[in-house]
């Protein structure tokens, strides 16, 4: 498209778009500055801009106490996430199949964060965060792999059937998840199951079905259906062709629906806010921060803020390639 | 794929939704007309229609419910026309700097929404950057009040919710043909007749996708409104969502909030079906 070549013009336009990008990220610096401050300096009637960074509200945010040796501690954590990166970028050059050494990677990595309040002495912030990665895996593991099997049967089936079932997920995804949560506050109370990571999972999964299946679909409908035909010819039959030939073709698809529903899982309040009492995740355990009397809040709320925001962003950063393709496929937000 | 196998495919995630938001939704309908507290929950009371009648009579449902509607009636045709005028302007800049660009846009779009809602409030607290801009400016210090809330609650769903809007009316933009612009460029057509005359018509049906998920999206609002009010509904600055939680949660009137869940299904229906019936052409077609 044939753009303004008046520079004046043109400056307006880059003049106005700037505006509203410092208005999109003016939050985000803000509330960063504010947490590494003292609450004094929080407050200060004039905003301050350079002052001397303190830690303080991260380490009371998620310690106890700080151990004897904090640099060792912080030593080995940093070699031992760095050891697990190295692992997963050279995970091609293993003798083993890359997804293993990434199963592995990910399984080590979660069990040093498990093993860590051994030794050092942690806040419940730290079980929160602890309790979110728990829901959110599971929330994906379920959700994708029954959304693969739907999503690609509902690809290749050319029935009324299908479209039926697409139309109607489509209408209740849409619906509010009040009108499921309450429900399920009810089913959790009277099983007993209220309170607990499973409830959680599973209801997750489920207010996330829909969408899973209607992206899933839009990915599985740009493999060629030459590709199973040609394995099922050679003998195999439906099943084993969809595991062993289009799953392995599958994977950009399915880390992009990955994403965005660790996105959906990670960012959801209202159900975690009303299935559980203790076991909360990030989400709902800063909200808690949201209002207080004591001057310190302010600053404890953006720690808890930045805290809640860092794993995201960095998740993002690293399959930003797979969130632009999911976002431009039309099918986000179904 | 025959049916069969189709079915075979389709039965976990079928049962997932079945079991898990078919059946819900129908037991909300059950307990909706029973009394229910927290202490009879395994002996609920069948009360008919009584908790329908209640709602309709209780001012503040009607409250929330007016709150609702004005922020849908302000929000949403805010942030797609600043959206679209952004996705406009995105357009007009060279390829190299629009990734800068995007990556800043998208920031309130992929940040936890609790999270976000923090850090827009951070810069209205007491020592806050906003505050102190207002302060420097009007002359008297920055708090919250009825008004104050309700404008907060809109600048944030702006700041929120823009970028979905943007990035679908960018996207839509890229697809439109070259030569339909020189064309008019030729024709001496001025920048804002083209926009008028090309993209607008052009984005129609986007238009009407936006506008559908954006008042779906805003009629449902809970985490942003439930951070900006918490522990002051004296703001009246409840929607209907936040009303409902309050009356399950604190009230702990169970049948009455499944009653007022029941009565928002019903009232996004009107919004939903004509959106549903559009996709089901649309799938028929593509079939």
């Amino acid at each position: 498209m044939k753009r303004i070549d008046n520079r004046y013009a043109l400056a307006v336009v880059y003049l106005l778009l700037t505006c509203y990008a410092v208005f999109s990220v003016v939050p985000f610096f803000w509330t960063t500055i504010q947490s590494f401050k003292t609450p004094r300096q929080a407050n200060s009637r004039v905003p301050l801009f350079i002052f001397e960074p303190t830690l303080d509200n991260y380490t009371d945010l998620w310690l106890k106490s700080i151990p004897d040796d904090p640099m060792l501690v912080a030593i080995a954590l940093v070699a031992i996430f760095g050891l697990l990166v190295l692992l997963a970028i050279n995970a091609k050059r293993f003798p083993l199949p890359a997804g293993f050494v990434y199963i592995a990677v990910l399984a080590i990595g979660f069990a040093v964060l498990w093993f860590i309040p051994e030794y050092v002495r942690t806040q419940t912030f730290y079980d929160y965060f602890l309790n979110t990665i728990i829901v959110t895996a599971g929330t994906i593991c379920i959700s994708i792999s029954i959304g693969c099997m739907a999503g690609y049967g509902l690809a290749r089936y050319a029935g009324l059937a299908g479209v039926i079932i697409l139309v109607v997920a489509l209408g209740f995804r849409s619906l509010p998840g009040m009108s499921y949560i309450l429900p399920y506050w009810w089913f959790g109370q009277r099983s007993g199951l209220y309170d607990t990571h499973i409830l959680l999972i599973i209801t997750l999964v489920a207010i996330n079905q829909p969408f899973t299946i209607w992206m899933l679909r839009s990915f599985f409908m740009n493999i060629p259906k030459e590709i199973e035909e040609s394995a099922m010819v050679d003998g195999a039959n439906r099943l084993t062709a969809f595991i062993s030939v289009i799953i392995p073709i599958m994977w950009p698809g399915i880390i992009s629906t990955a994403l965005f529903t660790l996105l959906l899982a990670y960012s959801d309040f209202l159900l975690v806010r009303i299935l559980t009492q203790s076991n909360w995740t990030l989400t709902v355990a800063i909200s808690k921060y949201a209002a207080g009397e004591d001057p310190g809040h302010i600053t404890l709320a953006a720690a808890a803020a930045v805290s809640a925001a860092v794993p995201i962003i960095i998740v993002v950063f690293i399959f930003q390639g797979q969130l632009v393709k999911g976002l431009t496929s039309g099918a986000v937000k179904g | 794929m025959n049916r069969r196998t189709f079915y075979t495919f389709m039965t976990p995630s079928l049962l997932v939704m079945l079991a898990l938001m078919v059946f819900p939704l129908v037991t909300s309908i059950w307990l909706s007309m029973q009394y229910m507290t927290f202490r009879n929950i395994n002996e609920p009371v069948f009360v008919g229609l009584a908790n329908y009648v209640e709602v309709f009579e209780d001012i503040k449902f009607w409250n929330a419910f007016s709150f609702t509607m004005t922020y849908i009636a302000i929000a949403v045709p805010l942030q797609t026309f600043s959206g679209f005028l952004i996705a406009v302007l995105l357009d007009q800049v060279s390829r190299r700097i629009r990734g800068l660009y995007i990556a800043a846009f998208l920031m309130p779009f992929i940040v936890v929404p609790v999270v976000g809602t923090l850090m827009v409030k951070q810069l209205f607290e007491s020592g806050g950057l906003v505050a102190w801009i207002y302060r420097e400016i009007i002359g008297s210090r920055f708090i919250l009040t009825e008004q104050s809330v309700k404008s907060l609650i809109i600048i944030h769903a702006l700041w929120a919710a823009t970028p979905f809007p943007l990035i679908v009316f960018f996207a839509g933009l890229q697809t439109l043909p070259d030569e339909l612009v020189e064309a008019s460029m030729i024709d001496g057509a001025t920048r804002l007749r083209q926009v008028r005359h090309i993209m607008i018509p052009h984005l129609r049906s986007l238009f009407v996708f936006i506008g559908l998920i954006s008042i779906m999206d805003a009629y449902r609002v809970f985490d942003s409104i439930f951070v900006l009010t918490e522990q002051n509904p004296i703001y009246k600055a409840e929607v209907m969502m936040l009303y409902t939680f309050r009356t399950a949660m604190s009230v702990q009137r169970l049948g009455k909030a499944n009653a007022m869940s029941v009565i928002t299904v019903v009232l996004i229906l009107v919004v939903l079906v004509p959106f549903l019936l559009r996709t089901y052409k649309e799938q028929i077609e593509e079939r």
